[in-house]
């Protein structure tokens, strides 16, 4: 552990150092920072990755683009398939055999010393593996959502806060120039006073009804990927389609929070604080075992007035995105690297030298990595992104009381409501426990 | 169908809108139906008159006409007794004073409800419907997306359409001879103190047909038949609402009771229809946090988490909901499950989140 910690610690200075030239590559030729023109081998950040199904590679991929900049070295998955598919890019990359694999996250845990983790798990999962692994002092790539519930993200949060790592949250929308615009003129008053936001998240699909239990694979640890969560029988739903069951995800509304919420928050300066006043309505399928809301319109009221709705695309004049209404107009953003405006010559407008310049990333992977090396925060901090899914959890709790709920988002708890109360957390089941921070 | 009538759902009307006084008596509903050579229009009243009357709201008349060539000289209804004309009927025109007496019936402040009618329909398949307007009272708390179970979609109707409002449309779509537009499924029309909604819905060959047990035509027909009587929609949109996830039938074509929904609920078993849990969710929503009516279903799940007779995964969905929304009444009776290893993980999650 020691030999780690001064390892990190190297790895600090040293782009301490560096942070103080930054125009060092344009006057000193790349080759003369190492051989032939590579980086000095302490300079690549070792990673690993827990969690390698679809979003766990594509993650792996993108930081694999980085080049020279991470060295993976070990890949933890419950789905052998997983490993094995992540195991093989991983020795491509590195030209060699020695990429190590772990069905056990604690196992992952205990025998690797990486310098950091990407992690992309289902959202059940996040509360204790984020929590275990910052405890060990890595550095997290995160998924968004952050947490299945309030109650697993405030704990993430004092992790992060306790163990001062960098946390980078999978909000990559953040590292995207039209977003990122969006938000800045939003914040410097290009769209005057906010009153309101509209955040258009997905629709609902289709159910599959109740689907027979099924054997269950032989690849997979269903004990494992089910961990904290109520025990159910397999019936081929696993990967990917964990989003619509409530045990494991709130749906479109909890899965894109975390993106479209997450810009509205910064571009209005709400992403260190909560709403104080929630309420909503979902519609829930009738049938199946597909439980999550297919549709969803709720309604947040922040301490300073501001109104925001959070529903399914379908229900809103923009669709998707993040829609801000001032006393000037409306500035509306979302993928596609779409930004369009009530007026156009707001999006023409220049931000000042002396106005608010919000933090620059063109690269959300390499500013996780230059994050590391500098020692500074990430364009995606951990508290940002606990503020985004909040809303869509209160909303969430909403919606089953069918209540107004009324949130201090200081004190970080429901104001006089025990039942909706109770719903901040999921129990979980035997032999897990909640991390001890 | 009749011209003039067709002319009334359709010319250009008068905005004025005059609530209704609101009525605590049974509506009286009058179904005029017959001659139709190509719906099975004895199966489709039956079922209209079953559907209105399950609201509690109606109390439904069938008056057939008389068959093709016989002059519709029955055709004499006393419409002073009614509050709502359903018509599906498509045959010869009716006389003219019956067309004034309905017109007047319009004009005077009364419903008329059209069902389905004849039109140019593509190949019956489920498709999507999108409600349009959300705060109509017929579409009020609606799903803006649900799936209509099979049926013939409606295309290419023509008309002013002035003063009409479009409350819900689906895609009609070319692959099942659809004009690849999206069409109006529910329209809605205020002409003078009247009320008229419209309901493409419900092509049907019998009372089993899908398109009928559908729980989107269902409701949709019931609520647009209040609204058209009265001006206001009472009805809570039920749980059984279909929505984008997929069809929900109503063989029955009622609703299910909560007394209905607990006693499948204790023979419920993993791979049995989770639709009375989805009920009881959906009740305990709409209670909003009302002290009373939770009570009145924690009694009902505690019974459930007594009945020797009810299957473990009853117990467990019972555990999940009372989780939360439990008082100090169910502990007791969730504690005496805690030795029994079925349920151990359950009831231990219930106990933690109830803080016991």
């Amino acid at each position: 552990m020691s030999e780690k910690t001064s390892r990190r610690d190297f790895i600090r200075r040293s782009a301490a150092a560096a942070a103080g030239m930054v125009i060092l590559p344009e006057i000193i030729p790349a080759s003369a920072m190492g051989m032939n023109g590579r980086k000095a081998p302490g300079d690549r950040i070792v990673m690993g990755a827990i969690g390698t199904g679809s979003q766990g590679m594509a993650n792996m991929r993108d930081f694999l683009r980085l080049k020279e900049s991470v060295q993976f070295v070990a890949v933890c998955d419950v789905d052998t398939r997983h490993l094995e598919m992540a195991k093989r890019i991983v020795d491509t990359v590195n030209k060699n055999s020695d990429c190590r694999t772990y069905a056990d996250f604690r196992e992952f845990l205990e025998k690797e010393s990486p310098d950091a983790v990407a992690i992309a798990l289902p959202d059940h999962w996040h509360g204790i593996i984020y929590t275990e692994a910052i405890k060990k002092k890595l550095h997290v790539y995160g998924e968004k959502p952050i947490c299945r519930t309030i109650k697993d993200g405030q704990i993430i949060v004092e992790a992060v806060r306790k163990n001062n790592i960098i946390w980078q949250t999978g909000s990559w929308q953040r590292s995207q120039a039209n977003f990122r615009r969006g938000a800045e003129l939003v914040i410097n008053g290009r769209a005057g006073k906010i009153s309101r936001i509209e955040v258009g998240l997905p629709d609902g699909g289709r159910g599959i009804g109740t689907p027979p239990v099924m054997e269950i694979p032989p690849e997979l640890d269903w004990e494992m990927w089910l961990g904290p969560a109520p025990k159910v029988p397999y019936r081929g739903v696993c990967h990917w389609d964990w989003r619509w069951i409530l045990d494991y995800s709130g749906g479109q509304l909890t899965d894109w929070a975390g993106h479209h919420v997450d810009i509205a928050n910064w571009g209005a300066g709400l992403e260190h604080t909560g709403p104080v006043e929630i309420s909503g309505t979902g519609v829930y399928p009738p049938e199946g075992i597909y439980d999550v809301p297919v549709e969803y319109d709720i309604t947040c009221r922040y301490a300073n007035g501001i109104e925001m709705r959070i529903a399914n695309s379908s229900r809103l004049q923009h669709g998707m995105g993040t829609t801000w209404y001032g006393d000037r107009g409306w500035i509306h953003t979302d993928r596609g690297n779409i930004l369009t405006a009530s007026d156009k010559t707001i999006l023409e407008e220049v931000i000042g030298e002396d106005e608010t310049h919000l933090y620059r990333s063109e690269n959300h992977w390499q500013n996780f990595i230059d994050s590391i090396h500098s020692g500074t925060q990430a364009i995606a901090p951990i508290e940002p992104a606990y503020r985004a899914i909040s809303v869509a959890l209160l909303g969430e709790i909403a919606m089953t009381t069918g209540q107004t709920i009324y949130w201090d988002p200081e004190k970080e708890e429901i104001i006089d409501n025990p039942r909706a109360s109770r719903l901040l957390a999921r129990p979980y089941r035997k032999p897990w426990v909640e991390s001890e921070v | 169908m009749n011209r003039k009538f067709y002319i009334l759902l359709v010319a250009v009307m008068m905005t004025a809108f005059l609530p209704s006084c609101k009525k605590t008596e049974v509506n009286k509903a009058i179904i005029i139906t017959g001659q139709d050579d190509s719906h099975n229009w004895e199966a489709c009243s039956s079922v209209l008159k079953e559907i209105l009357d399950a609201t509690g709201l109606f109390a439904a008349d069938i008056v057939i006409t008389t068959e093709k060539g016989g002059g519709m000289h029955n055709l004499n209804p006393d419409l002073s007794k009614y509050d709502l004309v359903v018509m599906n009927h498509y045959g010869e025109d009716w006389s003219e004073a019956v067309s004034e007496e309905i017109m007047d019936f319009v004009k005077n402040g009364g419903g008329v409800v059209f069902f389905h009618i004849n039109g140019s329909d593509g190949e019956k398949h489920e498709f999507e419907i999108r409600t349009q307007i959300n705060d109509h009272p017929v579409t009020k708390d609606l799903p803006v997306r649900w799936m209509h179970a099979s049926d013939e979609p409606y295309q290419r109707q023509r008309s002013p359409a002035e003063n009409m409002q479009v409350l819900a449309t689906a895609y009609s779509d070319t692959a099942f001879g659809g004009t690849g537009r999206h069409e109006p499924v529910l329209m809605a029309i205020n002409y003078e103190k009247g009320r008229i909604f419209h309901t493409t819905l419900g092509n049907a060959e019998d009372e089993n047909s899908p398109a009928l047990q559908c729980a989107g035509f269902i409701v949709t027909f019931q609520r647009g038949a209040e609204w058209a009587a009265t001006g206001y929609v009472t009805q809570e949109v039920p749980s059984d609402f279909p929505t984008a996830a997929g069809v929900v039938l109503r063989p029955g074509f009622r609703e299910i009771s909560l007394d209905e929904a607990f006693s499948n609920i204790s023979s419920y078993d993993i791979d049995k229809s989770t639709k009375y849990l989805t009920f009881v969710q959906d009740q305990i929503r709409k209670a909003a946090g009302d002290e009373k009516q939770l009570v009145k279903l924690e009694k009902k799940m505690v019974a459930v988490l007594k009945n020797p007779d009810a299957t473990n995964e009853a117990k467990k969905i019972m555990l999940r909901e009372l989780s939360w929304m439990g008082s100090d009444y169910c502990i007791p009776v969730i504690k005496s499950l805690e030795s029994d290893p079925e349920l151990s993980d359950n009831v231990d999650f219930a106990l933690t989140r109830l803080q016991k």
